[in-house]
């Protein structure tokens, strides 16, 4: 057995680095982390280009602990929600689509069938194999900024790499659904735009919450509030992994949560969200993760059942 | 018979409601046969392949193969397999092409390399080991195909339609493979269309036609009952014409056909032809070809019929 699992992981790894996107995706990582290397901070000043620029920043320190927290809310904002959440993941979805329908194309399917494995291993070790794509994908991006902020910012918080396993986990909630599109079809085109749908549809009732939440005039109706946290309480919670992902990141460190709120809202709007924050953040990660895995499992069931059910 | 390596019985397969490719169909092969299973396109040739390797799932089956009952994936180890419409991933070399599947196949690593050396050159494609195997023309691809079913070393051999896109020598080769391939002991399971190699190869037939086996035996049996007899004769046929198609004959020009090994009857109509005054130049009896015998499945009449049909 030894032999074929690491067969099949090693084939999926070459299929990885065979794969354009996957270059594209750690260039992009790479000069991510040059541009921010070229940024760093002075009381009041924000320095680019080691000294080319100072532009000043009224208010703004990063020396202080308060600052950090700024910058390191800003980092967990930027890598989970706009740079992963949007365009890191889209290339992600797109890079991984054809794992299975390829796969499972006339005539090669064939000989890996005719091998001595079953079926599961096969379907379960490509799974495993496309997480770790992005694993690594995830590993080197946080890696990096890990570095710069620490070294260039001086801001060493741990917790921030617990943001790899949460892309990784992140990325799953929708490659589920690639997957089970792919099998089913066996059509990359359909796993891409079904799996971009289903994370619209995850992304969306969260993002309502917070708009009618922090809209008065709308909070005030009862019945859309409880329609649309229903709507977001159903697994996966893609949203939920910002706040787990900020609340790991400073656990263990001095700096406060949602700071750089304090400067721009009025002290009740403040305190309002504050409490929110706090609230979502009580919520526990072990559910919130656990409740999503579940539905993962269950698409990610189906998908195989089929796999294994099928005729080729 | 040797110990059967194949021994299935009654295999049913329907695709939907409507599509009944295999309608119960029982096999043997016994260890070290070349066998080969013909019939015409859509007849259930590579279904039936593909449920011995667990690739479809029969509708119904008993039996075993390699003495474990059907369905078991254990004896794949022992299998090699040439599927029909061959792809590899685009991302692996030739030579990777085989070490990986040779590792699915449970080969260590040590023979792996070794055998994947030895078999790139038994196919003629040592040079090309090291280009993915995308830019392969279909000739080649076929070529790393079979040398990928050898690689585990196995005992039975699946081989479905091996010379498709092979160039004469190709094919040759190929029949040297499976020739030294039978003289190892191994067993080898072939599909094919191209009857004239079958008979070249192959110690036994089975004709499949609509799911069901419509001729089975060795290329000897399967041709010996179909023997036709051919009379020669000089000049015109035009008196005893209908007297001869009467008695069963097919005239083509100035020679006459007659289906099956009844000489008796073939003498009553030699007596009508030389009553009618028509001088026979020869009588010769003829072994027929297996396409013949094919024809003759397919559509399910006499030698002669068939050949009508053709005409
Ligand atoms: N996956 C499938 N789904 C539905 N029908 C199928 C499937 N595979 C085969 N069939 C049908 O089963 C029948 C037998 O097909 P099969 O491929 O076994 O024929 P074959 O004898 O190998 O033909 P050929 O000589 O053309 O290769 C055909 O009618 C085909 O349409
Ligand atoms: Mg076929």
């Amino acid at each position: 057995m030894g032999t074929q699992l690491w067969a099949i992981l090693r084939d999926g790894f070459r299929e990885s680095l065979d794969r354009k996107m996957f270059w594209v995706v750690a260039t992009m990582t790479l000069l991510i982390a040059a541009v921010m290397a070229c940024i760093s901070f002075e009381p009041d000043k924000i320095v680019l280009l080691f000294g080319m620029w100072r532009i000043p920043a009224e208010g703004f320190d990063a020396t202080t602990e308060m600052g950090k927290s700024q910058v390191l809310s800003v980092m967990i904002q930027f890598v989970m929600s706009t740079l992963l959440g949007w365009i890191g993941m889209m290339l992600m979805i797109i890079a991984t689509a054809d794992f299975y329908p390829s796969m499972m194309e006339r005539g090669a399917i064939d000989v890996v069938l005719s091998k001595p494995i079953p079926r599961w291993v096969l379907f379960l070790f490509k799974y495993l194999g496309s997480l770790a794509f992005v694993l690594l994908q995830a590993t080197l991006f946080v890696g990096l900024t890990f570095l710069v902020m620490g070294l260039r910012w001086n801001i060493w918080a741990p917790g921030y790499l617990m943001a790899i396993p949460l892309m990784v986990l992140l990325f799953s909630y929708i490659y589920c659904i690639s997957v089970y599109v792919g099998v089913m079809t066996r059509s990359t085109v359909a796993a891409i735009l079904i799996s971009i749908c289903a994370w619209a549809a995850y992304v969306v009732p969260p993002a309502a919450l917070e708009v009618v939440e922090s809209e008065p005039s709308l909070r005030a109706n009862q019945a859309l509030v409880r329609a649309i946290g229903f709507a977001a309480a159903i697994p996966p919670k893609t949203a939920d992994i910002d706040y787990i992902a900020s609340r790991w990141a400073k656990a263990g460190t001095s700096l406060d949560l949602m700071p750089q709120q304090q400067m721009t809202l009025p002290p009740e709007e403040m305190e309002r969200l504050r409490e929110r924050e706090r609230s979502k953040i009580a919520a526990n990660p072990a559910y919130s993760i656990g409740s999503s895995l579940l539905f993962e499992a269950l698409v990610v069931g189906l998908a195989m059942w089929r796999f294994c059910r099928r005729d080729f | 018979m040797k110990d059967a390596v194949i021994d299935i019985r009654n295999v049913r397969k329907d695709f939907g409601r409507k599509v009944h490719a295999l309608r119960g169909v029982s096999l043997r092969v016994g260890a070290g046969e070349v066998f080969g299973l013909l019939g015409p396109n859509g007849a259930g040739k590579s279904t039936l392949v593909k449920i011995l390797l667990t690739i479809v799932r029969p509708t119904q089956a008993e039996g075993t193969l390699l003495g474990q009952p059907l369905g078991r994936r254990g004896p794949l180890a022992q299998v090699g397999y040439l599927p029909e419409n061959l792809r590899f991933p685009a991302h692996l070399r030739g030579r990777q092409v085989l070490e990986h599947y040779a590792a699915l196949a449970k080969v260590p690593r040590a023979v792996r390399r070794r055998r994947a050396a030895e078999l790139l050159e038994r196919v003629g494609m040592s040079s090309w080991g090291d280009t993915p195997a995308s830019r392969y023309s279909k000739g080649m691809l076929q070529r790393l195909g079979i040398a990928q079913a050898l690689m585990n070393d196995p005992k039975l051999v699946f081989l479905d339609e091996p010379t498709d896109g092979l160039d004469p020598l190709g094919r040759r080769d190929v029949r040297h493979m499976l020739a030294d391939l039978t003289k190892r002991g191994k067993t080898v399971f072939l599909n094919s269309h191209i009857l004239s190699e079958l008979e070249m190869i192959c110690d036994r037939v089975s004709i499949l036609v609509q799911g069901q086996v419509a001729r089975e035996g060795t290329i000897a049996q399967l041709t010996e009952h179909s023997v036709t007899y051919r009379i020669t004769v000089a000049g015109g046929l035009d008196g005893v014409a209908a007297e001869v198609r009467k008695r069963g004959g097919v005239i083509d020009g100035n020679a006459i056909s007659v289906a099956g090994r009844d000489a008796a009857a073939v003498n009553q109509l030699i007596d009508v032809l030389r009553g009618a005054g028509v001088l026979i130049e020869s009588v010769t009896p003829q072994r027929f070809s297996l396409e013949d015998v094919f024809v003759e499945a397919v559509h399910g009449r006499g030698v002669g019929a068939a050949l009508e049909a053709e005409r």
